[in-house]
């Protein structure tokens, strides 16, 4: 049962670095955008989806709170200060966004979006660091892996959803970010290399590299489809990020809190297991929904367009 | 200051920061789903000027109460670990079911409550309205029901120092939760009601967009004179319900340090360390009168009943009383005359009251806010009444980082806060009037 709650949680870290992921790194992106009309297109795609997407945080800390109770009240007074400064930026991020949103122009509002979108994806390098034990210049290596993948991640998303000059930059400045997280990342796993000590895991972490590997190499082929990218880099991110979990599996975090060690009474995994897994179908839907109601390519003069604004 | 002193200053500010906004937005969203119904139904352009304007109020308030919520969902484990730890499989799947149930659902159709205006057909507007409201409402059933459980705990065995479940429906529907919901509910339609009349008597002041302030003021205190009376009931319950397992609590809001007043203490300043008042203001035999006795000889519980040890913070319970009290007080004479104000058809024409209406904007908030102050201060020295001690449940943390946690979140919060209240006035200030504008002819 408790092995059954980890793949839930499981599936809350990989929806919230691919979801979140791609809207901190649309506003790490606009931190380097010199237009300002894209600038604000750009805020307004996180606008529309940023609270679903970081929903997942929730459930991820949620889920291990109620799954893992020891875990998660160890493992956060641990890494205190980055989540700290994870949380700051994502209060100025949700504050900044509705506000540059709702009453654009907003320069200031808008610049304190990307700032803080920086701020949080490296916090949360530094924070996940923290989990194999490692602070120091490691963290700083995971919180660049981080920042360099959320930001690949934003601008193949922002590829898929726009049109013309903006559509052509992201194309383009994906591809290097793409190269700077892959080799970020790959300084990470020789700084820090996983403990493979059985074949069968060795085999199943070397072949889930591979897919990695593959998903970057699909994100940079040039073709006529503007999803290609994010596809790519979704199933390189979704195959690193379970190449982790199966090398350190059942350890959550380091020294030794392992999932049988951690996890909460039969009573609570049941309840768990009916209630929230059985609404996982239907929270599935609604971020599905979310992102369905504005499909396709984000409309060019985008204030006129439904919007509220003062702009009038 | 110790370092728990320093966690809870920090779960004070974190915590009440955040519960200003549902106590704005629980109740606007509902207004927003009426509003969208109402246009959808007659097609009257009013509807959707105020749909369009409460929305834009709505939506940056919704936000901030989002991320200060998140806040709040990870501190459980930053500064109360040993908490998190030992309730986690009880409280952690009660917030569970909040995240699946009532986040997911609001984030899911705020996306295009907010921006599909004319993007998505009517019925997918009315309907993602619709469910962000359930959202909110659903949102505030679980998080009275884990607060509930910490109040009245029920449902569970204490095994190797840890609460695990045995029953789950004793643990959710516990015996505070049962009037406590109803209390809040209540409480955040009425303060959403306050806060839109508020707004809208503005433009009553300023004779301006009345068409837009008149069906608003007009729906709000309409709300308020139907709720509030029901909410003065509900509160005298929710008091009588909670109050017997929590003499305590009782006892700390009453203002009593010593057993025998049978007087009402309306005014006090309360020592904690000398375990005695500074300076008290009576109203004789009130208190026995409360307690249905009026020949003034049944006397109101003092802290002296309870060990010195289990004897929660007096200052902070009675204070935290009295200003939801008074402003329970206050709104209910406010929506009483407003009634009266109408019947004799004069709500439009009395000057006085629209700008007295100003100032009872913030007045729900306020008494939630004192409500809340109430229910947790009253409940120490316990974070699970009776069971767990909030000494037992903080993390061991360095006091730099506690440090540099308070600090930030004070300024960061206060900045918000300015940058809310800022975004309100620039907001009336613009007005409904333009709301209609470019955006209106693309609703199809």
């Amino acid at each position: 049962m408790s092995t059954i709650w980890f793949l839930l949680i499981l599936l809350c870290l990989l929806m919230y670095v691919v979801l979140d992921g791609y809207d901190l790194g649309i506003g790490i992106a606009t931190l380097v955008e010199p237009d300002a009309s894209h600038r604000h297109e750009m805020l307004e795609q996180v606008a529309q989806a940023w609270d679903g997407n970081e929903t997942w945080l929730v459930l991820l800390g949620v889920s291990l709170w109620a799954g893992f109770p020891t875990a998660f009240g160890t493992i956060l007074p641990h890494a205190y200060l980055p989540v700290i400064v994870m949380l700051f930026a994502l209060i100025v991020r949700g504050v900044s966004v509705e506000l540059a949103s709702q009453a654009p122009p907003a320069p200031r509002w808008e610049r304190a979006f990307g700032i803080a979108s920086l701020i949080a994806a490296l916090a949360q390098g530094v924070a996940a660091s923290t989990l194999i034990g490692a602070i120091g210049w490691f963290s700083a290596l995971v919180a660049v892996t981080v920042g360099c993948g959320y930001l690949a991640l934003g601008y193949a998303y922002a590829q898929w959803k726009t049109t013309g000059e903006l559509r052509a930059r992201a194309a383009h400045r994906g591809r290097v970010s793409t190269v700077l997280a892959s080799i970020a990342a790959v300084a990470c796993l020789l700084a820090a290399p996983p403990n493979l000590h059985t074949p069968a895991r060795l085999i199943a972490f070397a072949g889930l590299l591979l897919f990695a590997v593959a998903g970057v190499v699909m994100s940079m082929i040039t073709s006529p489809y503007d999803g290609l990218p994010l596809a790519g880099l979704v199933t390189a991110v979704v195959a690193l990020v379970i190449a982790l979990v199966v090398a350190r599996y059942p350890l959550l975090a380091s020294p030794d809190l392992t999932i049988a060690k951690t996890a909460a009474p039969s009573g609570t995994l049941t309840f768990l297991a009916v209630g929230i897994g059985l609404n996982v179908p239907l929270i599935l839907f609604y971020n599905w929904f979310a992102h369905h109601a504005f499909r396709g390519k984000a409309p060019a003069n985008h204030l006129a367009n439904g919007r509220t604004g003062a702009t009038q | 200051m110790s370092l728990l002193d320093l966690s809870r200053w920090q779960f004070v500010i974190t915590v009440m920061f955040h519960m200003t906004f549902p106590a704005i937005t629980v109740g606007l969203s509902i207004l927003l789903s009426i509003l969208y119904g109402m246009y959808w139904r007659t097609r009257k352009a009013v509807y959707l000027q105020m749909f369009r304007f409460w929305r834009r109020i709505f939506a940056v308030g919704f936000a901030i109460g989002v991320v200060a919520g998140i806040v709040i969902t990870f501190e459980m484990g930053l500064n109360w670990g040993g908490y998190a730890a030992k309730t986690g499989p009880i409280i952690g799947p009660i917030i569970g079911m909040e995240v699946v149930t009532a986040f997911f659902v609001e984030a899911g159709f705020i996306g295009v409550l907010l921006y599909g205006d004319g993007r998505v057909r009517h019925a997918t507007m009315f309907a993602s309205s619709v469910m962000v409201s359930i959202g909110t409402i659903l949102s505030s059933t679980w998080i009275i029901a884990a607060n509930s459980w910490m109040q009245t705990p029920a449902g569970f065995v204490v095994r190797d120092g840890r609460f695990e479940p045995t029953d789950w429906l004793d643990a959710i529907v516990n015996r505070s939760f049962v009037w406590r919901w109803p209390h809040m509910v209540l409480a955040v339609l009425i303060s959403a009601a306050f806060f839109v009349a508020g707004i809208g008597a503005y433009y009553l002041v300023k004779a301006r967009a009345l068409p837009f302030a008149r069906r608003s003021v007009s729906i709000a205190l309409g709300v308020a004179a139907m709720l509030v009376p029901v909410q003065i009931f509900v509160g005298d319950h929710t008091a009588g319900a909670v109050l017997p397992y929590q003499l305590s609590k009782l006892e700390a809001l009453e203002g009593n340090w010593t057993n025998g007043n049978t007087g009402f203490v309306l005014f006090a300043i309360p020592d904690q360390q000398a375990q005695r008042n500074l300076a008290e203001l009576d109203i004789p035999c009130l208190g026995s009168a409360i307690n249905k006795d009026l020949t003034c000889k049944t006397a109101v519980p003092g802290l002296d009943l309870t060990p010195k040890a289990d004897r929660p913070d007096m200052a902070a319970v009675f204070w935290g009383f009295r200003v939801m009290f008074l402003a329970a007080l206050l709104m209910f004479g406010t929506a009483f005359y407003a009634t009266i104000l109408r019947f004799r058809r004069k709500l439009w024409t009395s000057r006085r009251f629209h700008r007295f209406l100003l100032w009872t904007t913030p007045v729900g908030v306020l008494a939630i806010l004192g409500g809340w102050a109430t229910a947790e201060t009253g409940r120490q020295p316990w974070v699970v009444f009776g069971q767990l001690r909030t000494a037992d449940a903080v993390s061991h943390l360095a006091p730099g980082e506690l440090v540099f946690s308070v600090v930030g979140f004070s300024l960061l919060y206060l900045v918000m806060l300015i940058a809310y209240v800022a975004y309100i006035i620039r907001t009336v200030r613009i007005g409904p009037e333009h709301v209609l504008g470019l955006a209106g002819g693309r609703a199809n």
